[in-house]
């Protein structure tokens, strides 16, 4: 689905990532694990398409086509999404326009009409209620005022409504307590499937007891140092990320 | 100093003989005030920003009867099929298309300035006051009875037509008696090419009394537009402003609310958006002289292509004026690098016991919240339109009228686009 090869990424002169590869197949969850300043957040931006970076080397292709050049919207039609670590606050911007305007962008682009009112509202109530969220939710502007764990379940929510197929979870345990936690990891276990694909970004193990990895990779300083199981990330909880580093 | 039509223009207007004799020495007064002030120079803190060279080296004719319509105006293409409406064309009242809602009474400026024996109080802030009393047509006065609600809103619509360069100075008063209340919709449109369009109204609020007043300004974008309004509340009554505007070359509303009794309430809001080289211009003034007053004023400015605009505001706190409760907010989103914002917001507090704050910002669209909505599969002039609506939309809702914020929101669609 994924396949990232020899990727040399940075802004301006600051070269960040330093030789990335990575290969994510359907169906697999894969842990990038690192620590502050490692490049975690500038793999996440490069791969949604972010402005800013530059990509010196190498290549990011998704279902077997290069997207480097493609735009943030056309990648996220073609099924990319990411949950962002720092969401932004839209005041004036309603939710429920936002998302309906999401929906049927990814509607009309795979030939479908747009969904009315009430269609949309069903659909959205199914997943507002499995990730305890209030339907006063939709009422509000894009993240104004919500707490961290708000902000964080309205991530999910997106996740759920778009249905994409590559998901990149950026820090998605920054600022919870434990139960919001148990909610994402639910939310986003709930969307796990043969055909989806997550990339979790995440500096501690704990999200990880929840969102259980087939892969785990350790990046330091641009780098993919090692990488293994999910036995890896228990390694590095007990050990830290000193005995990695050169 | 004076540009030399306006002499000419005025020998003209006083010896117009459909105006009534008595107005005249108020109008010399005014004049002559006028030729000894001048039209306001750009060293005055007020007007640093805004280039008045259009009118100074313009020429403009008073109205005459050639500029009356030449055939039925077809109101409905205006909207707002179900408000009562005073249809005012290059300055002529149209009688026969204008309507009245039941509970206001009408009278002409010339009828009530004699019922108060020819003692109302000429505005004086400004040049442009003076302007408008010195040429003063389509004088009306509204006045609300006691008590009295009028459920169906008000509009005064000005519509501006021909090629004539005409300059028309309305001058409207409206009386709110004591506890009464009124909505009204001030719409200014047409098709015109270059135009003065200076007005004002003077506005009195009694006791417990409510104006809810909204002004769409959306003529052609070759007029001027100097707007002056005067406003005078007493206890415990209530006025809200919002202004939207689009239109004019240059724009400027001149907004003078005096609080004069305890417990007053005063709301100032505008949203202008402009395009082009047009320059708007909003310049406001709220003196608390009583105590338990509340004001507010939040002005956005929503700025494309080279166009410029400008916030002045002031909020002044008497030495009586305790337990004032007062805010001001000006935020501006410059939708292009050629766009120039000038923001001043001042404070001006003669007592300690009060409550007020200020702030202003001004930049572009949030980066990152344009690719938080691109992230999400949206076109990035979709998202760019969102981002911009959601700045308004704040501006729109505060207006407490759905046939109101259908048209704005449709004519700040068609802006955007």
């Amino acid at each position: 689905m994924l396949a990232i090869k020899d990727l040399h990424a940075g802004v301006e002169d600051k070269k960040i990532l330093k030789g990335i590869d990575l290969i994510i197949n359907p169906g697999e969850v894969h842990a990038v694990m690192g620590k502050n300043g490692s490049g975690k957040s500038t793999l996440s931006n490069v791969i949604t398409g972010k402005d800013g970076y530059d990509i010196y080397d190498g290549q990011i292709l998704y279902k077997n086509e290069p997207i480097i050049d493609w735009t943030p919207e056309k990648r996220a039609l073609a099924g990319i999404f990411m949950s962002f670590q720092y969401p932004v606050a839209m005041p004036g911007v309603n939710n429920t326009y936002f998302l309906k305007a999401a929906l049927n962008a990814k509607r009309k682009n795979a030939g479908k009409k747009d969904l009315d009112a009430a269609g949309f509202l069903k659909l959205v109530k199914e997943k507002l209620d499995d990730l305890d969220m209030d339907a006063s939710y939709l009422k509000r502007s894009v993240n104004e005022g919500f707490s961290g764990g708000e902000k964080k379940r309205n991530e999910i929510l997106q996740m759920l409504t778009l249905e994409p197929e590559l998901s990149i979870m950026d820090e998605t345990d920054s600022g919870l307590d434990i139960d919001a936690l148990k909610i994402i990891a639910n939310g986003v276990n709930s969307h796990r499937s043969s055909k989806r694909a997550f990339l979790v970004i995440t500096h501690y193990q704990r999200l990880l007891k929840y969102i259980e990895p087939d892969f785990v990779h350790v990046l330091i300083d641009g780098k993919f140092v090692k990488s293994g199981g999910k036995e890896l990330a228990l390694e590095l909880e007990k050990k830290g990320y000193h005995w990695l580093e050169s | 100093m004076i540009p030399n039509y306006l002499q000419t223009e005025f020998e003209k207007i006083i010896s117009r003989s459909y105006f009534s004799k008595k107005i005249r020495p108020i109008r010399e007064k005014a004049f002559n005030s006028l030729m000894i002030d001048g039209l306001p120079q750009k060293k005055s803190e007020s007007w640093r920003f805004t280039d008045l060279s259009s009118i100074k080296n313009g020429h403009f004719s008073i109205s005459d009867k050639n500029d009356a319509p030449k055939k039925f105006i077809k109101l409905p293409k205006y909207g707002f099929e179900s408000f009562k409406t005073i249809v005012i064309y290059n300055g002529h009242y149209q009688e026969d298309i204008s309507s009245l809602p039941d509970g206001i009474e009408l009278l002409s400026n010339i009828d009530y300035m004699e019922k108060h024996s020819l003692y109302v109080k000429q505005p004086y802030m400004s040049s442009f006051d003076l302007l408008n009393t010195a040429f003063m047509d389509s004088g009306m006065s509204f006045v609300i009875r006691k008590k009295e609600k009028v459920s169906t809103p008000l509009r005064l619509l000005f519509i501006y037509s021909g090629s004539n360069n005409i300059m028309v100075s309305p001058r409207i008063h409206l009386d709110l008696e004591h506890s009464s209340s009124l909505f009204l919709l001030e719409q200014h449109v047409g098709n015109c090419d270059e135009y003065l369009y200076n007005g004002s109204m003077i506005v009195n609020i009694e006791e417990g009394a409510k104006l809810e007043h909204v002004r769409i300004q959306n003529n052609s974008k070759k007029t001027i537009n100097i707007s002056n309004h005067h406003i005078q509340q007493k206890q415990q009554s209530i006025y809200r402003f919002n202004q939207i505007a689009f239109g004019s070359s240059l724009g400027r509303v001149n907004l003078h609310a005096n609080l004069i009794g305890q417990g007053a309430d005063c709301s100032l809001n505008g949203l202008s958006l402009s395009s082009g080289k047009q320059h708007l211009d909003s310049n406001i003034t709220i003196n608390h002289q009583a105590s338990y007053c509340k004001s507010s004023q939040d002005f956005r400015f929503i700025l494309k292509d080279r166009s410029s605009g400008v916030f002045n505001g002031r909020a002044i706190v008497q030495e009586g004026a305790e337990k004032t409760d007062s805010n001001q907010s000006n935020k501006n989103l410059l939708l292009s690098e050629h766009a120039l914002m000038n923001s001043n917001p001042q404070l001006e507090i003669h007592n300690d016991d009060v409550k007020c704050s200020h702030g202003s910002t001004t930049g572009s669209l949030d980066n990152d919240a344009l690719f938080y909505l691109r992230s999400r599969g949206i076109k990035k002039d979709d998202a760019i339109g969102i981002l911009v609506r959601g700045f308004a939309s704040k501006k729109v809702d505060s207006i407490k009228n759905d046939e109101i914020q259908t048209y704005v929101n449709e004519h700040f669609d068609k802006w955007l686009n």
